[in-house]
C-alpha cells in the first residue's frame, strides 16, 4: 500500500541544513499495523507528516497505493490525503468551538457528501464509539481519554485505509491508553492500515511491526528482519 | 512608579505597528478636533474682547424699509442711517451708551508707500462703549466726532502698528495720507481687539465724521434714507433685554412716524403698517456682529458634525486595537497573575501604557491642530490678505481636547485591563494560545462594523459635498471664465475727485488695451460672482408694475470693451462705444432675460426708453443693445434681469472693476499689469487681483472648503478604519493558525480556508453597511441647504461609498487571508 524509496526530508536553518530523514526506504502492506518508535527529535513526527501527505517538502520516491504521490501536486496530494487517510493527534486537536458532534462532522464537511447522509455517518460514529451522550457537549467539557476518543472518531469516520497517529497516548494514563489501543486493534481487524508512533514498549506490542528510527535513519525494522529471515529460508 | 512607566515605554516599543498606528490614529482625531473645533468656538463661541461682553446688544427692527436705500444687500433690517442712529442714542433712556459702526475701505499711503486696506468708520464713542484702551497714544473720543471734517484723525489697530509699523511708538502724532488726506496718528487699539464686527479686521479706525474723505463721494450724514450703520448698545447695569426692548418701542414707534413723515408715496395701507408693524428688536450682541458668521454656522456645525463622528471612529479603534493587544498578551497577563502580581498593579500597568498613547497622540494632534486650522481660516478668509479668525487653539479648546485624549485612551486602557480581571486564570494558562476571550472575538467585530458604518456615513457625506461642488463648477456661467483677469481700481481712494476719474480710468484702460498680451479690456462698477449686487429700481417704456411690486434690476455701470472682455455676446442691436458719453443720449444695453421679460424678444427691446428711481422718474435712457444672460452674485444664483448703464455718463462714479482678456495665462499677465498700471501713476491702487478662475473658486469657497474637509474626513476614517481592520484581523487570523492546520490537515482546502476569513469580514462590513446606508440618507437631510442640484438620496454616491467601502474591508483582508492560506499544518500542528 505504501512504498518510499530514498525518502529524504530536511530543514534549512539560517545556512545550515538538518536532515531530519535521511535516505528512507520503507514498504508498508495493506492490514498492516506499524508501531514508529525512536528517542525524542529523531524524525518520527516528520515521516507520519510525510505520510499524512502534510508535507512537501521531501525528495524521493512515495508511492501511495499505485499513485506516485512524488508526480503530485499540492491539490493533488491533498485530495488523496482526504479521502483515504485519517490522522490522530498527541494533543488531539479538536475545535474548541464546536460540538463534538461538529468536530467529527468536519472531515465530511469538506466532501460532497449530501447532509442527511453526513447525519447518518456522524450518528453512526458517535454509536459505535460510545459517545452518543456527549454529543452536544465541546472539548473543554470532556477527559483527556474522551477527547482523543472524539479525535479517533473523527479520524476514521470518512473510512480511511490508512489511519495514522502521533502519540496519541501521549498526554494520557496508562487505563486510558489502553482503551484506546483496543480500539486501534479493532479498527486494524477490521481491515485499516494502521500506523502510530509511540514511546511506550506495552502499546508496541498492539501492532504487528515496529520500525525505529535514529536520527533520521530507519534503524530497525522488524518486518525487514523477518523478511530476511525469509529471504535466507528460500 | 518610574519602573512601571520604563515597563511601558519598552512595551510600546516593542510593538512599533501597534504603538505608531495607535499615537496616529488618536493623532489624527485628535487634530481634526481641535482645528475644527478652534475654528467653531473662534466663529460662533467666542465673546468680543472687550469689557463685559454681554451687556453689549445690537439694534435691530422688524417692519418695512421700502424706500430706503441700504448699500449691502442681505438683512436690511440691520442697519440704520446716521440721523436714525443720533436720534435712538440720545433720546433712549435703557443703554449706558450707543455706537455705530460700518466698514470701509482706503487707500493708505506712509513714507511713498500706497496700500489698500480695510478701516472701520465709528461713532466718536465707540472705544468708550466698548470698553477698550488704548495700547499707545489714545483712542478715538467724542471729541473727535463733533463737527464734520473737524478731526482729521486715526486709531491704528495693534497688529497693523505691529506689522506695518514695528511698534514704534515715533508714529504717534505722525501723518499719514488717508486716500489724498492728511490724517494724525493719535494712538493704537487694545493688543487683541479687532473689531465690534466679528470677523472682521480693519487696520484704522475714523471717526464717523471724517466720512465724507474715508468714504470718498459719499456724503450721507444728513440722509434719514441711507441706511447704513450697525448700531450696538451697552444695556445699563441691571437691565435685561427684554426690559431694554420694550422701553425702545414707544420711542421707535415715534421716531419711524416722524419717518414717515418725510415719505411721499406709498399706498394708505403700506403708510398704516410702516408704523404699526414696525417695532425694535434688540439682538443679544456679546460676539459681535457678523454676517459672516451666518453663512458659515451651518458649514461649521456640518463640519463639527463630521469631526464628531471621526472622533467616535477614533473611539473605537483605539478600543479595539487596545483588546487585540490586550488578547494578545492575555498568557503574559495570565502568568504574572499566578506569579501572584496584585491586580492593581497589573491595571496600573494598562493605565499608564494608556496615558503614554494619549500623550504621544494627543501631543501630536495639537502640533497638527493649528495648522489645520489656519488653512480652514485660510479658506475661510477667502481672497482677503489676512487671516479673519486666530487659529491658536486657547482655553476652553486646548484643555477640552487634552482632557478628550487624556479620557480617550485612561477609559480605552481600562477596557481591556477590565477584560483581563475576568477571566478564570487557570483556563487563561490551560490554552494553549491566548484566545481566552469569546467576548472580546464578539466586541473586536462590532467595532469594526461600527467602523465600517461611520466610514460608510463620513464617505456618503464627502460623496455629495464633492457632486455638489463638481455640479457648481459645471454650471453655465454665461461668460468665457478662462484667461480672464480681474482687479478693482478706485482713483478716488488715491486722492483724486469724482471729476477727475473718468480721465483716470480712461487712462487706465487705454494703457491695460496697449499691453501686448491684451485681447479686450473692460470695467463695471459691479464685480461678477463675488457676492455684489447693484440693484435699482426701474421705470420699464410701456410697462406699469401690478400694485405692490417693486421692479428692481441688477444695474451695473460698464465701459465699453466690457461684453467683449468677459465673452458675453451681443445678441440685438449695438454696444457702448467711446461716443456714448456725458453730453450724448443715455443708452443702456439690457440681457435677455430683462428684454424677453419685459418686451417679450431682443428685437422688440431696442429704442425703448427706460429710466432708475422711482414713478415720476423722466425715462431718459434709451436701450441700444441686448446681449446674452449670464450668472451675477454667485455660482448658486439663477440669471437675473440685468440693466447695463454706460459709466461714462455717470461723472460722479469713481471706482471700476476692470476685466483683462489675456493672450497668455492669465496668471503671466500679473505683473505686466501690475507694472503698466504703475508706470501709468504710482499713487493708484490695485486691489484683489485674481484671475475669473480663482473668483469662481473664492465664490465657492464654503463648498470647496466642506468638500475638501469631507474627503479630508471621510479618507481619514477609511484609513483608520482599515488600519483597525487588518489589526484585528491579522491577530485574528494568528489566533486561528492551530484551527486553519486542523481544518487543513482535515481535509479543507486552501481557497476553503481564504473564504473563511474574506466570508467572515464580508459578513461584518455587510452588517455595518446596511445599518449605515439608510442613516445616510436620513442624515444627508441636515445638507440639504448646502448641496446643489444633489438630492441627499443621491443613489450614485451611495453605490460609490459602497464600492469604496467594500474594495477598501477587502483590500484590508487580503494579507491576513493570504497569511490564512499559506499556513502549513504541520507547522501549525507542531506541539512543543
Ligand atoms: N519546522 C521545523 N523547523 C526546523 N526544524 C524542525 C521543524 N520541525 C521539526 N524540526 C526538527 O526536526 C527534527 C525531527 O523532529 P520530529 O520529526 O518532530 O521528531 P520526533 O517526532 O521524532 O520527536 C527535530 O530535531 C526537530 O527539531
Ligand atoms: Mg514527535
Amino acid at each position: 500500500m505504501i512504498e518510499m524509496k530514498n525518502l529524504e526530508r530536511s530543514y534549512r536553518t539560517g545556512h545550515t541544513e538538518t536532515w531530519v530523514l535521511r535516505r528512507i526506504n520503507l514498504t508498508i502492506r495493506e492490514g498492516e499495523f506499524v508501531t514508529v518508535m525512536g528517542p525524542s527529535g529523531a524524525g518520527k513526527s516528520s515521516l507520519l507528516n510525510v505520510l499524512a501527505m502534510l508535507d512537501d517538502q521531501w525528495r524521493g520516491e512515495f508511492y501511495f497505493a499505485d499513485h506516485g504521490v512524488h508526480a503530485m501536486n499540492r491539490k493533488q496530494r491533498a485530495e488523496l490525503a482526504r479521502r483515504r487517510i485519517g490522522m490522530v493527534f498527541q494533543s488531539y486537536h479538536l475545535l474548541d468551538d464546536l460540538t463534538v458532534a461538529e468536530n467529527i462532522d468536519l472531515p465530511l464537511s469538506y466532501k460532497d457528501i449530501p447532509k442527511s447522509e453526513r447525519q447518518a455517518l456522524v450518528a453512526d460514529t458517535l454509536d459505535r464509539f460510545n459517545i452518543v451522550g456527549k454529543k452536544d457537549l465541546f472539548p473543554s467539557q470532556l477527559s483527556g481519554g474522551q477527547q482523543q476518543l472524539v479525535g479517533i472518531a473523527r479520524a476514521v469516520i470518512h473510512k480511511p485505509d490508512l489511519l495514522l497517529a502521533d502519540e496519541p497516548t501521549g498526554n494520557l494514563h496508562s487505563e486510558q491508553a489502553k482503551e484506546i489501543m483496543q480500539l486501534f486493534r479493532a479498527l486494524n481487524e477490521q481491515g485499516t492500515t494502521v500506523v502510530q508512533v509511540t514511546h511506550s514498549e506495552t502499546n508496541a506490542e498492539y501492532g504487528t511491526r515496529t520500525i525505529e528510527l535514529r536520527d533520521g535513519w530507519l534503524y530497525r525494522d522488524t518486518a525487514g528482519l523477518e523478511a530476511n529471515v525469509a529471504e535466507v529460508k528460500a | 512608579m518610574m519602573q512601571d512607566l520604563r515597563y511601558a515605554l519598552r512595551q510600546l516599543r516593542r510593538t512599533p505597528a501597534f504603538t505608531v498606528t495607535a499615537v496616529l490614529t488618536l493623532a489624527l482625531g485628535i487634530g481634526a478636533n481641535t482645528a475644527i473645533f478652534t475654528v467653531f468656538h473662534e466663529v460662533l463661541l467666542r465673546s468680543l474682547p472687550v469689557q463685559m461682553p454681554g451687556e453689549l446688544v445690537q439694534l435691530s427692527y422688524i417692519g418695512s424699509n421700502m424706500g430706503r436705500i441700504n448699500i449691502f444687500g442681505g438683512d436690511g433690517t440691520d442697519y440704520f442711517s446716521y440721523p436714525m442712529y443720533q436720534d435712538l442714542r440720545d433720546k433712549s433712556t435703557v443703554f449706558s451708551g450707543m455706537l455705530s459702526d460700518t466698514e470701509a475701505q482706503v487707500g493708505a499711503v506712509w513714507k511713498n508707500q500706497p496700500e489698500l486696506v480695510n478701516a472701520e468708520l465709528v461713532s466718536g464713542n465707540y472705544f468708550d462703549v466698548l470698553g477698550v484702551n488704548a495700547a499707545a497714544g489714545r483712542t478715538l473720543l467724542p471729541s473727535d466726532d463733533r463737527v464734520k471734517e473737524g478731526s482729521p484723525v486715526v486709531v491704528l489697530s495693534y497688529d497693523y502698528w505691529k506689522t506695518r509699523f514695528a511698534l514704534s511708538p515715533a508714529v504717534l502724532n505722525e501723518s499719514i495720507l488717508i486716500n489724498g488726506h492728511p490724517f494724525v496718528i493719535v494712538g493704537v487699539a487694545a493688543s487683541g481687539f479687532h473689531s465690534a464686527i466679528n470677523g472682521f479686521k480693519p487696520k484704522l479706525f475714523f471717526p464717523m465724521m471724517m466720512e465724507a474723505q474715508v468714504m470718498p463721494g459719499q456724503d450721507k450724514l444728513a440722509d434719514r434714507r441711507f441706511v447704513w450703520l450697525t448700531v450696538v448698545a451697552r444695556l445699563k447695569p441691571g437691565v435685561s433685554l427684554a426690559t431694554a426692548q420694550a422701553a425702545m418701542t414707544p420711542l421707535w414707534k415715534s421716531l419711524r412716524a416722524e419717518e414717515l413723515t418725510s415719505i411721499t408715496r406709498g399706498s394708505a395701507k403700506f403708510r398704516e403698517e410702516f408704523v404699526a408693524k414696525s417695532s425694535m428688536i434688540l439682538k443679544e450682541n456679546s460676539k459681535g456682529f457678523s454676517p459672516l458668521r451666518d453663512d458659515l454656522k451651518t458649514p461649521l456645525m456640518i463640519l463639527m458634525g463630521m469631526v464628531l463622528l471621526l472622533a467616535a471612529m477614533t473611539c473605537v479603534n483605539l478600543t479595539s486595537l487596545l483588546l487585540v493587544r490586550a488578547a494578545a498578551r492575555g498568557r503574559e497577563f495570565a502568568v504574572r497573575y499566578a506569579l501572584g502580581a496584585a491586580r492593581g498593579r497589573v491595571m496600573r500597568q494598562m493605565l499608564i501604557e494608556g496615558l503614554l498613547l494619549g500623550t504621544l497622540g494627543g501631543g501630536l494632534g495639537l502640533l497638527i491642530a493649528p495648522m489645520a486650522a489656519s488653512i480652514l481660516v485660510r479658506r475661510i478668509s477667502g481672497s482677503e490678505n489676512d487671516a479673519l479668525y486666530s487659529v491658536a487653539p486657547g482655553g476652553v479648546v486646548l484643555w477640552f481636547n487634552i482632557a478628550l485624549s487624556l479620557g480617550i485612551s485612561l477609559l480605552f486602557s481600562m477596557a481591556p485591563a477590565w477584560q483581563m480581571m475576568k477571566p478564570s486564570l487557570n483556563e487563561a494558562l490551560r490554552q494553549q494560545s491566548a484566545s481566552t476571550l469569546g467576548g472580546a472575538q464578539r466586541f473586536r467585530r462590532t467595532a469594526i462594523a461600527i467602523q465600517i458604518g461611520l466610514s460608510v456615513l463620513l464617505l456618503s457625506g464627502a460623496g455629495l459635498f464633492v457632486r455638489t461642488l463638481h455640479k457648481l463648477k459645471a454650471q453655465n456661467m454665461g461668460i468665457a471664465t478662462d484667461h480672464l483677469l480681474g482687479f478693482a481700481i478706485d482713483p478716488s481712494l488715491s486722492g483724486y475727485s469724482a471729476k477727475e476719474s473718468l480721465g483716470v480710468q480712461n487712462g487706465v484702460r487705454s494703457a491695460l488695451a496697449g499691453l501686448p498680451g491684451t485681447k479686450w479690456v473692460g470695467g463695471t462698477t459691479d464685480p461678477v460672482l463675488s457676492g455684489n449686487q447693484e440693484r435699482r429700481s426701474l421705470q420699464i417704456e410701456g410697462y406699469s408694475a401690478p400694485q405692490g411690486e417693486d421692479v428692481a434690476v441688477e444695474a451695473p455701470h460698464i465701459t465699453p470693451g466690457y461684453m467683449e472682455a468677459l465673452g458675453i455676446p451681443l445678441i440685438a442691436g449695438r454696444d457702448l462705444s467711446e461716443a456714448d458719453g456725458v453730453n450724448t443720449q443715455k443708452v443702456a444695453l439690457v440681457n435677455q432675460n430683462f428684454a424677453t421679460k419685459y418686451f417679450g424678444s431682443p428685437q422688440k427691446a431696442l429704442g425703448h426708453y427706460i429710466a432708475t428711481g422711482g414713478p415720476a422718474t423722466k425715462l431718459d435712457i434709451q436701450i441700444i443693445g441686448v446681449v446674452g444672460d449670464s450668472k451675477h452674485r454667485g455660482v448658486r444664483e439663477g440669471v437675473v434681469s440685468t440693466v447695463y448703464l454706460a459709466f461714462a455718463q455717470y461723472p460722479d462714479l469713481s471706482g471700476l472693476q476692470f476685466y483683462v482678456r489675456t493672450l497668455q495665462t492669465p496668471e503671466m499677465a500679473e505683473n505686466n499689469v501690475r507694472a503698466a498700471l504703475h508706470g501709468l501713476d504710482s499713487k493708484l491702487v490695485v486691489d484683489s487681483m485674481k484671475t475669473m478662475d480663482e473668483q469662481i473658486d473664492d465664490s465657492v469657497s464654503n463648498e470647496r472648503m466642506i468638500a475638501l474637509l469631507a474627503v479630508s474626513f471621510a479618507l481619514v476614517a477609511l484609513l483608520t478604519t482599515a488600519v483597525g481592520l487588518y489589526g484585528v484581523l491579522a491577530y485574528a487570523t494568528a489566533q486561528r493558525t492551530r484551527e486553519i492546520g486542523i481544518r487543513m490537515a482535515l481535509g479543507a482546502q486552501r481557497m476553503a480556508v481564504v473564504r473563511l476569513v474574506l466570508l467572515d469580514m464580508a459578513k461584518v462590513a455587510l452588517i455595518g453597511i446596511a445599518v449605515a446606508l439608510p442613516v445616510s440618507v436620513l442624515m444627508a437631510r441636515w445638507l440639504r441647504s448646502q448641496l446643489f442640484e444633489v438630492q441627499p438620496f443621491d443613489p450614485l454616491t451611495l453605490i460609490g461609498c459602497v464600492v469604496v467601502t467594500a474594495v477598501m474591508v477587502m483590500a484590508a483582508a487580503a494579507l491576513p487571508a493570504r497569511r490564512a492560506a499559506s499556513v502549513e499544518p504541520t507547522k501549525a500542528l507542531r506541539t512543543e
